[in-house]
């Protein structure tokens, strides 16, 4: 066809109109079948359908923020020298933090009861983390030993800085006996 | 001398373009014609019928209830709205604006006062009418769906309370929603501490809880989040479900008593209405006296680090609170009140019964009332334990001990199938054994086809335990006291569990009967853990701590 070809052939001439092929009888069109009104309310219903699904679905989504402005998990324990022996309740109103020293360095303790999340209190005489909400019962250690709880209170990364100060970061939590004994869980600090 | 004719005045202002416009119908005669008009051309009472069958005015049948709980709902509204001008939902301002509400704001320490005191009422008036409702049988064909209806009021009617008691940022309010969000947490599959849940991949900041806190902890977003559930969203579903309720009843003809022969319908207007004006009226008067005489609590400031000790949930979730210390977080907090929701709108599809409707008729349905007011005395006695019986430490208090008395640490609990030592022990035995009685106490009481001898069964099954209770005292293994604990509870479940569906419902299809059973099996279960870890400190029976399942 001339209008598709740039470049036309010399001897190319505008064709005359092709005539209608009398002889040859035309093929009469497939007719059209017109869709169905069951097929279309299907497809409508399901449009509707599909919708309202995706409507749902991106409500949910918006119930979840994408930036939440919560507090920095790692604080600064203080000097390590500054604490005794035992369980330390210094953080606890500030950063729900225990730090415990052990005769070989220190331990931290996320003061949230495994159970539902209550903070429970040090009772020293009895040597047991006391939860006031369900009566959980935890040992200096974090295990349970009474009540509802499912497993052991959680240990917090806790490291040395070079100026003698602790490091404590809520954010990197392990529980299991084994484990949580060592680095990062675990500072060593012998000299008393 | 011109006298003042009232008579003629009345009727010039009656007959006034202004008054015809407002209120149609002209001078009040009292004909039925009027009294009927009354209704349908009244908007507000147009929901009524005109005229109502006379059961539904009987104050000893209806109690009352339905309308009285409606009527702390409107009270609820209007207070609630009058908060919320003084009130702002953030962290910084929410507690301080309270105390402005109470000590600052003239009117704001008593409208404060009724929304609490309403809010507490309304929960006593929906259980009540639910009671009622239950007694006499009126959610039988074909009222089922209201009762479902009804059932889901009532959970919002404790959903709205939940939300309402974060806003005043004090220390009931963040740990209340600390706990109940916690719990959320825990729900299987969709809680990153819930069974199966770290499996599909739920963190703290991807699960339901995340959605519920709008956060990883109780903050800004809870806060206004519960902000906007407690005043929009939820009285927007109970509204909406409120009008489905009420339109319902009256399509029901109000009452589900039996018709007797030649009962004739009284006028709605006066009859039921003057009635429902004076429960109205006398409920207002009701929260009224008692906002004067009395404030609403408020606990010093929330703090997010400390918990106050003990820490208590309102008196009606104390029951939940107390069900927490025997069950796991997943199984006290999201199944049983699932299985109570579903179980309670499940009741008109599975008790088939035609005998007692619209009567106290205890004689006709012995097994559906026993058991409904087995399970409502205990959400009540576990409300009592949890409210009245735990002290410091969430310990147990007798009434005549002060809390101030130290109380010795609570012994170490153990597991009765747990991985201790053989690894494989629980799988190997514990989830078999477990199986197979419960399947055995599920299936029994319909397999035995024969009446058992109530008594009979209950002497040879009290016999058994009193014996396995003798070998234990003797062996030093029990004491007298948790004797008696194993042969009430035990007792009990039994008599409960199985004397009474033996007796009753073997004769039911089999998915009623399975369902009834699941039912009383799982209420039954609760009597039987609270005995194991009082009297006997068992923390499982069956634990199988990698996949957080815990019986």
């Amino acid at each position: 066809m001339s209008e598709t070809n740039p470049n036309p052939a010399p001897d190319s001439t505008p064709k005359a109109p092709a005539a209608p092929v009398a002889a040859a009888p035309a093929k009469p069109a497939a007719p059209v079948k017109p869709i169905s009104r069951g097929d279309f309310l299907w497809a409508g219903w399901s449009m509707l359908a599909a919708f309202f699904a995706a409507s749902a679905a991106a409500g949910a989504r918006f119930m979840f923020p994408n930036v939440i402005y919560e507090p920095s998990q790692k604080f600064n324990a203080g000097q390590a020298s500054g604490y005794d022996l035992g369980v330390s309740t210094k953080w606890l109103n500030e950063q729900r933090v225990w730090i415990v020293r052990t005769p070989s360095g220190f331990y931290a303790m996320w003061a949230r009861c495994t159970h539902l999340g209550c903070t429970p209190n040090w009772w020293g005489d009895q040597n047991r983390f006391k939860c006031p909400c369900h009566g959980s019962n935890y040992t200096l250690d974090g295990d349970v030993i009474a009540g509802p709880a499912p497993m052991p209170l959680w240990r917090t990364k806790v490291e040395l800085a070079p100026t003698g100060d602790l490091i404590v970061d809520k954010a990197v939590l392990e529980n299991k006996p084994g484990k949580r004994e060592h680095a990062p869980y675990f500072a060593n600090y012998a000299s008393a | 001398m011109p006298t003042l004719d009232i008579e003629k005045i009345k009727k010039e202002v009656i007959d006034s373009q202004l008054w015809r416009s407002v209120f149609r119908g002209g001078v009040w005669k009292d004909t039925p014609r009027d009294r009927a008009g009354h209704i349908i051309g009244n908007v507000w009472l147009h929901l009524h019928p005109v005229k109502v069958r006379p059961r539904a005015l009987e104050w000893l049948y209806t109690w009352g209830m339905g309308g009285i709980s409606f009527a702390l709902y409107l009270i609820l509204t209007l207070t609630g709205v009058a908060l919320m001008f003084y009130y702002r939902p953030t962290i910084g301002l929410a507690y301080r604006d309270i105390k402005d509400l109470e000590f600052a704001v003239t009117l704001g320490m008593f409208l404060r006062n009724a929304h609490r005191w309403a809010a507490q009422a309304m929960v006593v008036a929906v259980i009540a009418h639910m009671v009622r409702v239950f007694l006499t049988g009126a959610y039988k064909k074909p009222r089922e769906f209201n009762w479902g209806i009804g059932v889901l009021l009532l959970t919002l009617t404790l959903f709205l309370s939940f939300t309402g008691y974060l806003l005043p940022w004090d220390q009931l309010a963040i740990w209340a929603v600390t706990v109940g969000t916690n719990m959320a947490g825990a729900t299987p599959v969709l809680g990153n501490e819930g069974p199966l849940g770290s499996l599909v991949g739920m963190r703290i900041n991807n699960d339901v809880r995340f959605t519920l806190l709008g956060g990883t902890m109780v903050g800004e977003n809870t806060l206004l989040r519960f902000y906007v559930m407690h005043c929009v969203a939820v009285p927007l579903v109970v509204g909406i479900l409120l009008i489905l309720h009420f339109w319902r009843i009256r399509k029901d003809s109000f009452s589900a008593a039996p018709y007797v022969a030649n009962e004739e319908k009284v006028d709605v207007w006066p009859h039921l209405v003057k009635r429902e004006y004076i429960a109205a009226a006398a409920t207002v008067i009701f929260i009224m006296v008692w906002s004067i005489l009395q404030n609403a609590p408020l606990e010093a400031i929330a703090n997010p680090n400390v918990t106050t000790n003990p820490s208590k949930a309102p008196w009606y979730f104390v029951g939940l609170q107390e069900l927490l210390v025997y069950f796991d977080p997943w199984i006290a907090g999201v199944v049983m009140p699932g299985l109570i929701i579903v179980g309670l709108i499940a009741i008109p599809y599975i008790d088939t019964n035609p005998k007692g409707i619209g009567s106290y008729a205890w004689k006709d349905r012995p097994f559906a009332n026993t058991l409904f007011m087995l399970g409502v005395f205990m959400w009540f006695a576990l409300i009592y334990i949890g409210y009245a019986l735990r002290g410091p430490n969430y310990a147990w208090y007798w009434p005549w001990e002060d809390w101030l008395m130290p109380k010795a640490a609570p012994p170490p609990t153990w597991s009765v199938f747990g991985p201790q030592g053989v690894a494989a022990y629980s799988m190997l035995l514990g989830i078999p054994l477990m199986g197979a009685v419960t399947a055995a106490w599920m299936l029994l009481p319909k397999l035995i086809q024969k009446e058992l001898d109530g008594k009979k069964t209950m002497g040879a099954f009290l016999g058994a335990v009193a014996l396995v209770a003798a070998i234990g005292m003797a062996l030093g293994k029990m004491g007298a006291i948790e004797g008696a604990f194993l042969l009430f509870f035990t007792g009990a479940s039994f008599y409960y569990g199985f004397v009474l569906p033996q007796r009753h419902i073997r004769t039911l299809d089999w998915p009623r009967y399975l369902v009834t059973m699941v039912l009383v099996v799982s209420t039954m279960s609760v009597l039987l853990k609270m005995c194991a870890r009082l009297a006997f400190n068992i923390k499982y029976v069956l634990t199988i701590p990698s996949i957080s399942m815990n019986f």
